[in-house]
């Protein structure tokens, strides 16, 4: 009950915060430049839109995370506004897990928002039918958000605002050539690969949650992928609030 | 009137110290043993003492006040019976709950030093937070919020963003969400700061209100008149170690002893030699005030008086104000300290 009174103040502070506001408008923004682009595109506007607008979700989301989530736990410590949750009967964790929920809610109501004004954007193109292929790519894009969100959490209950966006960016990236960094580590002798491998096994394997390919062409994936990516995002947002949460339990306010 | 002097607080005694995991008989709402807090420089690797150990009692009911200069160790008292800080050794109970688990909190109300608050959020929004988390139900935790939004003098403000309340404002929204839930003991840092003198009369009539309801208050200031006119007791800490602890009553009358004898009319006798230092004389418009600086001295005295045909109209005892009591206990601790220091300086050069 105690996290989702701190989710639900995590998520009014997202959504009162002029930065996500910014994001919305950007969002429409991008949808706006897909159709002063479309003629450039030789024929392949629907997939051009659906491509950068699903890009544009990410993209975007991922700034909310670097410019909101990387401070979400530092920025109450520096301000002291932590003081007046964790003097409650309030565990640690707990306020972790609100903090990481309610920003996650806030991920999802803005994705929800630009995938719906997608697909409506789509639907007046005359493809109405996108709308299973757009949905399941907003979700796995939600999941993705979910997962960095809980990363930028974690650095968060460690380190300073610029840090933690700094890392969660790392992080990002090498979750999305965790594959190439597999293959790359393959050209390396000895314990120089194992670095790299094992590097590729801590990062989140984020390219699961990316089917822009596929949507762009109306294509839908299977409810097995739907399902493994949930687990999977689950499993990883987990481990990262628990190492967040046994940071933060060690931390001195003072 | 709750029970003040029975209750014991004394500086720690090593080896009297009761093992770690030890439940000490109940009955204090706040109780400490050994309860120390020292920091580690990452990056020169000393130690600094923030608080020593600390054998501190504080009766239910009782209003307990914390004095001591910047740096004395009061909020990292504060901090650590609040869960804010984790102790390096020792041990604190919250109405007999170990300060390390959280449901000791549930009967705390908490006012931080120059408390920081949501800007984004309005008083209502603030106070129905913080009341949730501290267990009340939602059905609850709105009007409780309007309450107490109203008791410390917000009322109109309802829906103003918290960025636009003045300091003043935010501190007494600060006390208003240390009470919104009804809490059995309230620890507050520094209550008074910010406030001008009709926010402090407030407050203070809000503290005594708490101590009618039955509540236990443990506060630090500054402001020694305020902690002298609301405490039951005080403990000084200086230097992170608790210097005293008693009441505001034994503080200054061990401190004062002197007797102001009030005559009628001008005084034309010669003080006798006997209490030639001891008794001072001042003429006033219409009468002569004599200043006793040993009250053991006030029968003899007395009797000189009514020997010498002197007109007594008042004897009135005088109590040292808690100031005083305080700024001398200050001084004896930086003199032992700096004769601690020329002492260890010459051992070294001894040893050299």
């Amino acid at each position: 009950m105690s996290a989702l009174v701190v989710a639900r103040n995590t998520y009014r502070e997202a959504i009162r915060d002029r930065v996500l506001l910014g994001i919305v408008i950007a969002g429409f923004a991008v949808l706006a430049l897909t159709q002063v682009l479309r003629p450039l595109a030789l024929g392949e506007g629907l997939r051009l839109t659906i491509d950068l607008g699903l890009s544009s979700i990410a993209f975007l989301g991922l700034l909310v995370v670097l410019l909101v989530g990387a401070g979400l736990v530092s920025k109450e410590i520096d301000r002291r506004t932590i003081y007046n949750l964790l003097s409650r009967p309030l565990p640690r964790w707990v306020y972790l897990v609100g903090k990481w929920a309610g920003l996650s809610t806030a991920l999802w109501v803005v994705a929800a928002a630009l995938g719906f004004a997608l697909w409506a954007l789509v639907a007046l193109l005359g493809h109405p039918g996108y709308a299973g292929s757009i949905a399941e790519a907003v979700y796995l894009e939600g999941l993705e958000l979910t997962l960095v969100t809980a990363v930028a959490v974690f650095f968060s209950s460690l380190s300073t605002p610029v840090l933690s966006a700094l890392y969660t960016a790392g992080v990002f990236l090498g979750g999305q050539w965790c594959d190439d960094l597999r293959m790359i580590a393959g050209h390396f002798p000895g314990a120089f690969a194992r670095v790299l491998e094992g590097a590729a096994d801590v990062m989140p394997n984020l390219t699961l949650f990316n089917m822009r390919t596929l949507a762009s062409s109306g294509a839908t994936t299977s409810a097995l992928h739907l399902a493994l990516a949930t687990l999977y995002a689950l499993l990883y947002c987990g481990c990262a609030l628990a190492l967040g949460a046994a940071a933060l339990e060690s931390r001195d306010f003072k | 009137m709750p029970s003040v002097v029975s209750s014991v607080a004394s500086r720690t005694v090593a080896g009297q110290r009761p093992p770690d995991g030890a439940r000490p008989a109940s009955g204090a709402a706040i109780r400490t043993r050994g309860l120390a807090k020292s920091y580690r420089d990452n990056w020169t690797l000393r130690v600094k003492v923030g608080l020593s150990p600390l054998d501190l009692d504080v009766e239910r009911g009782e209003i307990f006040g914390l004095l001591g200069p910047n740096g004395a160790g009061k909020t990292t008292t504060l901090k650590l019976l609040t869960g804010l800080l984790k102790p390096t050794q020792g041990r604190a109970w919250l109405m007999d709950v170990p300060a390390e688990d959280v449901r000791s909190r549930c009967a705390l109300g908490f006012l931080p030093e120059q408390p920081y608050f949501y800007d984004y959020l309005n008083g209502v929004e603030y106070l129905e937070m913080v009341a949730r988390l501290s267990g009340l139900a939602a059905a609850e935790a709105t009007p409780q919020a309007r309450h107490w939004l109203g008791r410390v003098g917000l009322s109109g403000r309802e829906r103003v963003l918290l960025r636009k309340y003045s300091k003043g404002m935010l501190q007494r929204l600060g006390l208003a969400a240390a009470l919104v839930h009804s809490p059995e003991l309230l620890i507050l840092d520094e209550p008074m700061s910010g406030l001008d003198p009709f926010g402090r009369r407030d407050v203070r009539d809000l503290i005594l209100e708490q101590r009618e309801r039955g509540v236990t208050v443990l506060f630090s200031s500054h402001i020694l008149p305020d902690v002298e006119a609301l405490c039951d007791r005080v403990a000084i800490l200086l230097g992170g170690r608790l210097e005293r602890v008693a009441t505001v009553g034994e503080l200054v009358s061990a401190r004062g002893g002197s007797v102001e004898i009030r005559c009628a009319g001008a005084a034309v006798v010669e003080l006798p030699h006997a209490f030639a230092t001891t008794l001072r004389r001042s003429e006033r418009p219409g009468e002569t005030l004599f200043t006793l600086s040993d009250a053991s001295l006030l029968e003899p005295v007395l009797a000189w008086m009514v020997e010498s045909r002197l007109s007594v109209r008042a004897v009135i005892p005088q109590r040292g104000a808690l100031e005083e009591v305080f700024l001398a206990a200050a001084e004896a601790s930086a003199n032992a300290a700096s004769a601690e220091g020329v002492a260890a300086a010459g051992d070294t050069r001894r040893s050299a």
